[in-house]
């Protein structure tokens, strides 16, 4: 729980770091456009007329921006769980970065995401109890391999709902906030100020990100975004809370595994989930063995603009977080003891 | 509404994760005192309480397996 008591000066950090993360990423990805265009680091836009270039990735601002605030933080507070979060989230922005630059196998991500969740085991950034909303189960030997599916699952469920302009922003920026509830009240001061620069790193580059979108993030800034979810989620005593909030990202996942039947980068798999229409509507494939995903499923009913879609998206994100913040009331009541 | 079914669909799988949580905490967390009395190692009985976990987790996709064939189905009469 959140010590709000004079002296501890957790609205004062918290503004610092809101701030710096806000600002840094805000001021940053201008320029950044501006480098990458100049560097030729473009792809094409498919759902527009014309497909326009638009830069990519925007992953080492959204870097930037959270790196700051969480160095500040740091010499604040002197907590090594912060350390742990950004080290944790650095390791994930390389994975992405690499990953930006060349297109690797399916596996490669996930298996190299592993190191990511090292730094959370060797500061001890993690607790011995697993908070299961009914109760918490004492797991001081098993919390280790969980750390280790948890980071590459998270960074990978992120990714996987990176599909149109701005929705993985939107998303995660709706899905944090149930999570920076749950920290306050099951985690501590120092993870909740660390969380903060999540959320309002990604705030600033939503407003580039935003339909129609001036910067894709790209897989670095994907899994800058789900790596830190996961980090916080762990430090924070959240991983359920968390992984209800993902609620519509872990279903598109699982679905285009299930469908796909294998581990595959997205950018490999030959039939398309959804086709283009000439009004540049976005239409559910008819093809049987294209993969399933939430996208096609939202477009089941008809096509939609890009616009919409995002829009869906998002009235789902807002529907997981609230049943998160259902949970988090549920945990409350049978963690302090209700009945 | 375009949502309705992806809707129920999320809240399934958010009910079938409270359900696990809720088996995992009144049956698996307590296993070690209620079968063994306390009597075995702890990293044996910590491997028991992971391999249960991992059985109800794969009980769990099997049945989200299940239900997606239902939906796409209906959706997308696959």
């Amino acid at each position: 729980m959140l010590d709000l008591s004079f002296g501890n000066n957790i609205l004062i950090y918290g503004v610092i770091v809101s701030a710096i993360s806000f600002l840094v990423t805000l001021i940053a990805t201008p320029k950044m456009i501006r480098s990458l265009i100049a560097q030729g680091s473009v792809v094409q836009d498919y759902h527009k007329p014309g497909k326009p270039d638009v830069p990519r990735p925007a992953g080492p601002v959204l870097l930037g921006g959270i790196a700051a605030a969480e160095i500040v933080l740091y010499f604040l507070t002197l907590d090594m769980t912060i350390m742990a979060i950004m080290l944790t989230t650095v390791i994930a922005f390389i994975v992405g970065f690499i990953d930006d630059r060349k297109v690797l196998p399916g596996w490669f991500k996930p298996a190299a995401l592993i190191t990511a969740a090292i730094p959370l085991i060797i500061f001890g950034a993690h607790g011995t109890n697993l908070n299961l909303i009914f109760g918490n189960a004492f797991i001081p030997l098993l919390y280790v391999p969980l750390i280790v599916v948890i980071i590459p699952i998270v960074g990978n469920t992120i990714n996987s709902i990176d599909v149109l302009n701005g929705v993985v922003t939107r998303f995660v920026i709706i899905t944090t906030m149930p999570l920076l509830v749950s920290i306050a009240i099951f985690g501590d001061n120092e993870v909740f100020l660390a969380a903060l620069p999540l959320l309002f790193g990604t705030i600033a580059l939503y407003q580039y990100h935003k339909f129609p979108s001036k910067v894709f993030v790209g897989d670095s800034g994907t899994l800058v975004m789900g790596s830190m979810y996961g980090a916080v989620a762990i430090a924070g005593n959240s991983e359920i809370i968390g992984v209800i909030a993902l609620l519509p990202a872990v279903m598109n996942s699982f679905l285009f595994l299930a469908s796909v039947k294998k581990i595959v980068e997205h950018r490999q798999v030959k039939v398309r989930p959804t086709v283009m229409r000439s009004d540049f509507k976005l239409a559910a494939s008819k093809e049987k063995n294209a993969p399933i995903t939430l996208v096609r499923l939202i477009l089941a009913e008809g096509p939609l603009s890009e616009k919409e879609i995002g829009y869906y998206i998002s009235n789902l994100a807002v529907f997981s977080s609230l049943l998160a913040l259902i949970s988090i009331f549920i945990q409350y009541y049978f963690l302090s003891g209700g009945i | 509404m375009r949502l309705t079914g992806l809707l129920g669909f999320i809240t399934v799988m958010w009910v079938m994760i409270l359900a696990i949580t809720a088996f995992l905490i009144n049956f698996v967390a307590p296993i070690d005192f209620v079968l063994f009395r306390n009597g075995l190692d702890r990293l044996i009985i910590s491997l028991m309480q992971a391999s249960i976990a991992i059985i109800i987790i794969m009980i769990l996709v099997w049945g989200l397996n299940k239900m997606k064939k239902i939906y796409m189905q209906k959706k997308l009469q696959l």
